[in-house]
Parts: C-alpha cells; structure tokens; sequence
C-alpha cells in the first residue's frame, strides 16, 4: 500500500495506528480487499477526475471519445456508452469499471462475472467533487481526490465571491445550433452542471424554470425571454475573425433582444466546456469572464 | 351542377379554409404578442419585440411548414397514383432517405459549407435527394417498355432500406453530439427563423407544382392502369416520367427545408379523398392546400403545447396522423 | 361493294422482349368500316396481344399497322385515341371513382390540357351511359357495381370517346349468362345503329357465332382461318382451333350458327408442333 504508507510517513508517529485502522476501514466498507490497479473508464469525464486524483497510472483503457488528458490517446479503447465492447473490457480483466448510469446490459455482464464497476451519472457540479471523493476512496487515493476536489471548490468558491453582489445577467447558455442558422438550438437549462457552471459565474439562466440539463428551443424564445448575454459553446479549439463572425451572424436576426443588441454574443471556444470533469474550473472562470468582464 | 362549378367551389372552399389557418397561425404561439406593434411602422425594428417574433421567429415557420405540407402531400398523391398503390407515400421510393443521408453526412463530418446563404444541411440533404432519385430512375427507365412501375417500386424500396442502413452507419461512427443532432434533424422541423431556406426552396417546389398542374386528368387516367390510359390517350412513358421526376423534386426540396416529416403525404391525401372522391384534379390541388394547413396546425401544436420546449414536429404529424391512419384502415376493411 | 378498310394490320409480329418468343406471328387484317368482327382463339393465342398492337398501345415488333392511310405509330396517343377506342379485359382502380367519372375519363383525347369537361362533354357521356344501360348507376362508386355493370360502365367510357373503332378484349369472360347476352346484344346494337366499327377478341363460340359477321381464328400467334362467320366457323377450323370436335348447326329460326363441342381430340404432340409450322 504505496500511498497509504506516504499519508502514514507524513502524518508521523502518533496517528500511525488509528490512520491504519481508518484505511483499512474504507478498504472494508468499499468492498475492495485490495485498490483496483486494472482501471477501465467508459466515461470521459470520470477519466479526466481519475487523472486529477492520481489514479491515472491505473487505468488500462478508455472509451472511444476519451481525449484527454493526452496519456489517455496511447490507451486501448473499448467502445462507449452506447456500444461497450464487453468481451474486450472482461478478456482486460479490469480490477474496475467505470460504467455509466444507463449502461445496465453491461452492468449485468460484469456483475455476472464478478468484475466491480463505479456507477456515475452525470449531475450538477457538487456532484463532480463528489465523485472525485468517492473515487478518491474507491482507488484508494483518498488524499490526492480530497486536494483535488477541494482545490476545484476553491477555485469555483473564488469565482463565486468575485462575482457575489454584481448584477447577475440573464443569459442563455447554448451549447448546440445548426451551423449557419438559428435552427435547432440546445441551451443549458434549470439543472445539471452547465446550469451551475453559469449561476456560479454570476449569471441568471433564463431557463432557469425548465427542469431538465438541456432544452431545445425556438428563435421565439429566445425572443420572448430575452437574454442580456448570449454565450455560446463552441468545440473548436480557436476561431479566427471571419469564422467567428459566421458564428455569431444568424443571431443578428435578432436585434431586439439585448444581447444582440449590445454586442454580448460570445462564443467560447475549447472542447473542454461541456465536459463535466476538472476543467469545469476553467470553464466557471472562462464563463465569469465572458460575464462581467 | 356543371364539373367546373364543382372544381370552382371544392378548391375555393380549401383555399379559403387554408388562407385563413395560414393567417391564423403566425399571431397565435408559446408567447402573446401584440399585432398592432408587430405591424406598427413608427416602432424601430430594433425594439420591436413583437415585430420580430412575428416576422423572424413565426412567419418563416408557418411558411416553411405551407411549403413543406403541400409538397409532401401533392407528391404522396402523385406518387399514389403513379404507383396505383393507395399506400404509396413520398418516402416509399428512397428519395427522402437519400435526403438524410445527406444531412446526415453534413451534420456527422462538421460541414461547413454553404451556397448563397443557404446552409450545408438542407444542401446535402438536397443533393442526397438528387442523387436516390437518379438511381431509382436509372434502375426503372432501364426497363425497355417506359418505366416499369414494379421496378420503380422495388428500386425505391431497397434503396430506402440501403440508404436506411448507411444513415445508421453514419450516426454510428458519428461523435455523440453529432449522432444527436442527426437523430434530430430525422424527427423534422420548421423552425427555419429566417426566408433563406424557404427561398432557397421555392424554385424547386414551384417547378414540381408546374408539372403537377398538367397532370391530373392524366393521373386519373394512369390510375385505372397504364394500359388503359395509354387507350384513351395518355402518353404513358412521358408521363410516368414527368410524374415521378416532379414528385421527387418536390419531395427532396421538402424534405431539405423542414426534414423527413412523415404521414403528411399518406394521411392527407387519404382525407381528402374522403371529403372530396377521387378526381385528381380535385384531389391534386386540394391535397396540397390541406396538408399546407394541417402541417402548419401540426407545428403550432409543436411550438406550443410543452412550450417553451419544441416538440419535433415530425412527432406530432405522427402523432396525430398515426392513429387516424388506423382508423381509416379498419374502417375501410 | 367497295368497303374502306379502317384498320389494316399488315403482317405484323410481336415479341414482348428481346429474345422472347413472337406472340404475334406476322398477322394480317383487315377490318373494314362498319365491321363486327370477332377474334377468336385458345388462351395464349395472342388475341389480346392483337388488339394492343391494332389499339397502338404496343408497336409491333415488325409490320406495321395504318389507320386509315395512316401509320399508326405516327399518330400521338391523342390523335389515335380519338379514333379507335378499346375495352379492357378487367378495370381494376386504384381510387374510388364513381361511374360518371370513369365514363367522363373517355373525353380525354377531346379535352386540352387544362379544359375542363363542358356541357357537350357531359351530354356525350351520359348518351354513352344510356346507351349502355348505365344511365342510372352514374353516381355510383364503381367498384361497388356488378361485374356486368362494371362491364358496361367501362364500355360507356369506350363509346364516349367518341371514336369510330371500339376494340373488346373478352368482353364477357367474367360474366354469367345473363350478362352475356346483356353485351352481346348491347355491342350487335350499337354495331348497326350507331355504325361503330369493333374488333371482339373471345372465347365464346356462340358470341362470336351469334353476333360477329367476320371471324380470324388464332393459334399460336398465327392466323388459322378468317373471314364470314359462316365460311370459317366449321367443324374443321374447330378441331384445328382447340382440339375440340363440336358439332355446328344453323338454327333456322333465328339465323344464327350454334357450336356444341362434343369431345376433346387427343392427338400426337408432334403433330401439334407440325401444324404450327
């Protein structure tokens, strides 16, 4: 037990006893006699927390959409959400599977050939650092998941004071749109992680009241609920001026709602923003910015 | 009563009943708007909320959805009667597949291509509509006696499963946001929030209904059997052709503007015949007056009734289209 | 007598497709204004055949077929459908049409593009409904009709096209007695009171017997025997025709020749296949 002998050798004498009793205890209560070393992770997002809280160097293979962190680019994949690869993931003989929520066939298989998993589904950003605790706990990197998890609270926490007290605009946060067009838009709407992303950052969604992670709206609402800021998410890395003028142009239709109007249509570039792992931090900080610049 | 009275006041019953829903529909919607701001001249553009909801966000889309619904219903009709087969729908010969193929290729590969303001999606789709009409033509003219409707049938069937099959590939191999988005744009929708598109359309559609225009009395004929009409005087192969060329010109240009929206080309030209018989030239152009109301109904009911969400309106054609059609099958049996 | 011949098929030939067998095989006739002639023949002889290519539907394969002093393959569809006029075998409709309408689809070759039936149009029809009988099932759903109904609504639409030659294919195959007569004596009236020329393909015997003054007796795509009923219908022409010995009488009472077949003749195969040499 590499690292739980490093916490012991930090802490010093004293607590040496009750420390190993403790660990031991979270080994016991989590059910692993021994940390995985043998990780699979399906979720990307989850394989990004696994890397923050220094469980990296045990996972084995990632799903087809992982990209990041770049050590994950070199690991083998086996399928993704919709399409687990499960004779690959079984023959890896995997110590560990992070599935997700809805993946019950694959849940079934693995319990039927007592492989353990780490179910996850995705939530609002307190659920982010809890699942960095959780994990932190389940690969037996309790200390490294704590810093990580709270370092993230402290950065979102710090955003948050900043923007505490300042007028909060009202703002769509739209993450999906037919290229060119206003035609079927997606947007963050009354919950999930997006939704808290931007309520941290010292804005107002304005569809605040629809309870569910996205909506698919018309240009008329947009119109009849009219933001101050339009901020849009986009996936490419950088945009130069001409590309982002044809990004933003189909908004200019309409010039009455404030955002328009005022010039506060920004677009975020980065596929980090809709990725509801670490980097959340940089998207809350990103999202401030944009706001209250 | 003389036949032309008759003709007179059957359509200009459907074209009254049509211009008023198509009046109707842009002032009603998930928001109350105020038509005399909306109209109101002395209120700059700028700051007229009213004026833009009606104009940019309602107006095209009831457009749209007038397009849309009377092509896919004049071609479900064409299409009827040119495969003498009462089930026939603009889908059935493979031409709106190839449509979503296309924008299926457009949406999964991030193309950002776009052609006079108009946008890659209803291009591609376009283009793959196109494309599912040649071949089907090609394989169908082929046959040495003008085209074998059997083989048009057969053709356009494969080919829908065929192109049904790649389109499941492409979303497949597709990312997940991409594959979403494409599951999207099959379920149809209208909310075009600009004339682009519907511009972009009307030529074709418009072209489409020209060659409609000379064809009902010949439709009636080509629907008792090509070799009775030819009896009577139909040149058969020019019109077989014409017939399915325009329809699928007119599928493919919907199809492009709005989505594969279904059941408009079955259930209302079934419905029309119920109200009206079965003489094309009644048939014909009331069936594309009818389904240019009902898909704009069909779509207040999408913009509307989870409102602010949308409902695709491919969902609600279905919705309400699936059930009557039912009814109308058992009823008759 | 000098006759103007209508219709002249001259030696004409038709395959269906490349390589498929002929199924007409360098027939010739002739039919003559005022003609009522029958087509008579075993199943697969090619009558229907016959009457798509004297209807110029199909064009034959070689030969060729005038209309007056006319090609027929040079007329449009229009123009010969002005002319010469045919009943179907079956109508089978994909719609729901009424009787009117189907009858009122026969003005088709007289109307433009975008003319839309007039009085005369609507007048020439129901004549052609009263005519046939039909005058009160105008507003009928056709399929809702009889088999004899049908067949008489769809010979109206026939005689509404307003043409000088009407051609039958089996005009009374699926009907019962009743029916048949019903027809025969509705085409051997309009024959002699309205001079309308007609070609009948059948496989009735007696039809052809009672009201055809011509017959042409086909086999295998060939011409056995043609000219008057009297002159063709033997027991010989019979026996060559379907195998078939009948016994032939002229009924003194009412002129007509009547033909009761009596037993089937089985003969070598051989000399089947030598006789359609």
């Amino acid at each position: 037990m590499a690292v739980g002998e490093t916490i012991v050798t930090r802490i010093g004498w004293k607590w040496r006893p009750a420390l190993a009793g403790l660990l031991v205890a979270v080994a016991v209560a989590t059910g692993a006699a021994q940390p995985p070393r043998r990780i699979i992770s399906l979720v990307p997002a989850v394989t990004e927390i696994l890397f923050a809280i220094g469980a990296g160097p045990h996972v084995v293979a990632v799903s087809n959409y992982d990209v990041e962190p770049p050590e994950v680019r070199s690991l083998p994949t086996v399928g993704a959400l919709l399409d687990p690869d499960t004779e690959r993931i079984i023959a890896m003989k995997p110590d560990l599977v992070i599935t997700y929520g809805s993946q019950d066939d694959l849940k079934t298989q693995l319990t039927r050939v007592k492989i353990p998993f780490f179910d996850y589904r995705h939530g609002g950003l307190e659920h982010i650092i809890a699942t960095m605790r959780a994990l932190g706990a389940r690969t037996g990197n309790v200390n490294q998941a704590d810093q990580a998890a709270r370092s993230l609270q402290t950065a979102i926490d710090a955003v948050r004071q900043r923007v505490a007290g300042k007028p909060r605009p009202r703002t769509l946060l739209v993450f999906g749109r037919e290229p060119g067009s206003l035609r079927n838009i997606y947007a963050s709407a009354g919950r999930g992680f997006l939704h808290d992303m931007l309520v941290a950052a010292g804005g107002e969604d304005v569809l605040d009241d629809i309870d569910k992670e996205s909506a698919h709206i018309s240009a008329e609402i947009v119109l009849a609920r009219p933001p101050d800021v339009i901020i849009e998410l986009n996936a490419a890395t950088r945009l130069n001026e001409a590309d982002l003028k044809k990004v933003v142009d189909p908004w200019m239709r309409l010039s009455s709602v404030p955002a328009v109007k005022n010039g506060r249509v920004i677009v975020l570039t980065g596929p980090g923003m809709t990725v509801p792992g670490p980097r959340v931090a940089e998207g809350v900080e990103k999202i401030a910015r944009a706001l209250h610049p | 009563m003389s036949i032309r009275r008759r003709l007179a006041l059957v359509l200009g019953g459907f074209a009254i009943f049509t211009a008023a829903i198509l009046t109707w529909a842009p002032t009603v919607g998930s928001t109350a708007i105020s038509l005399a701001r909306a109209f109101d001249r002395s209120i700059p553009w700028e700051s007229n909320v009213d004026a833009q909801i009606f104009f940019v966000a309602r107006l095209p889309r009831v457009l749209a959805g007038a397009l849309v619904g009377a092509a896919l219903a004049a071609a479900g009709v064409v299409l009827q009667a040119l495969l003498r087969n009462p089930l026939a729908t603009p889908f059935t010969l493979g031409v709106s597949a190839g449509a979503s193929l296309g924008a299926m290729l457009a949406v999964t590969m991030q193309l950002e291509f776009g052609l006079l303001g108009i946008t890659s999606i209803p291009l591609a789709s376009f283009a793959g509509s196109l494309l599912a009409t040649g071949i089907v033509y090609a394989l169908a003219a082929s046959q040495r006696r003008g085209l074998s409707t059997n083989v048009l049938l057969l053709a356009g069937v494969t080919l829908n499963a065929f192109f049904s099959a790649l389109i499941l590939f492409v979303q497949y191999i597709a990312d997940f946001a991409e594959a979403l988005r494409a599951i999207r744009w099959m379920m149809g929708g209208l909310d075009v929030a600009s004339y682009t598109p519907i511009v972009a359309a009307l030529p074709f559609v418009l072209l489409a209904f020209g060659a409609f225009a000379v064809m009902p009395r010949t439709l009636n004929l080509l629907s008792i059997g090509a070799e009775a009409a030819s009896a009577r005087g139909v040149e058969v192969k020019t019109a077989q052709r014409v017939a399915f060329l325009s329809a699928s010109l007119a599928t493919g240009a919907a199809v492009s503007l709005g989505g594969p929206i279904g059941f408009i080309g079955i259930v209302v030209p079934h419905l029309v015949r119920l109200l009206v018989g079965a003489d094309h030239r009644i048939v014909l152009p009331a069936s594309a007056l009818f389904g240019a109301s009902f898909l704009v109904v069909c779509d207040l009911a999408a913009r509307t009734v989870m409102s602010p969400l949308e409902i695709p309106v491919g969902v609600v054609t279905a919705l309400i289209g699936g059930p009557f059609f039912l009814w109308l099958l058992v009823k008759r049996s | 007598m000098w006759v103007r011949e209508l219709l002249w098929a001259d030696n004409v030939s038709f395959r269906y497709a490349p390589g498929a067998p002929l199924v007409v095989d360098g027939v010739t006739v002739r039919l003559s204004d005022g003609a009522l002639a029958g087509i008579l023949g075993p199943n697969g002889s090619g009558k229907t055949t016959l009457l798509r290519l004297l209807s110029g539907t199909r064009r034959p394969s070689s030969g060729r077929v005038l209309l007056g002093a006319q090609p027929l393959d040079r007329l449009s569809r229009r123009d010969a459908a002005r002319q010469i006029a045919v009943v179907p075998q079956e109508t089978e409709l994909a719609f729901e049409y009424r009787a009117i309408e189907i009858v009122l689809m026969g003005r088709h070759p007289h109307l433009g593009v975008f003319t839309v039936e007039g009085p005369d149009d609507v007048r020439i029809a129901t004549e052609a409904m009263a005519a046939t009988g039909t005058g009160h099932l105008a507003e009928r759903p056709f399929h809702e009709l009889s088999g004899g109904e049908k067949q008489r609504v769809v010979i109206a639409a026939a005689l509404a096209q307003s043409a000088a030659l009407l051609l039958l294919d089996e005009p009374t195959a699926s009907l019962d007695l009743g029916y048949q007569l019903e027809i025969s004596s509705l085409l051997q009236h309009l024959n002699q009171q309205r001079g309308v020329t007609m070609a009948i393909s059948t496989h009735d015997l007696n039809l052809a017997a009672s009201i055809c003054r011509e017959l042409i007796l086909m086999r295998n795509g060939r011409v056995l025997a043609s000219g008057p009923t009297t002159d063709v219908l033997t027991p010989d022409n019979i026996r060559r025709l379907y195998d078939v010995e009948a016994d032939v009488q002229v009924n003194s009472e009412t002129g007509h020749t009547t033909v009761v077949p009596v037993r089937k003749v089985v003969r070598p195969s051989s000399a089947r296949a030598s006789e359609g040499q």
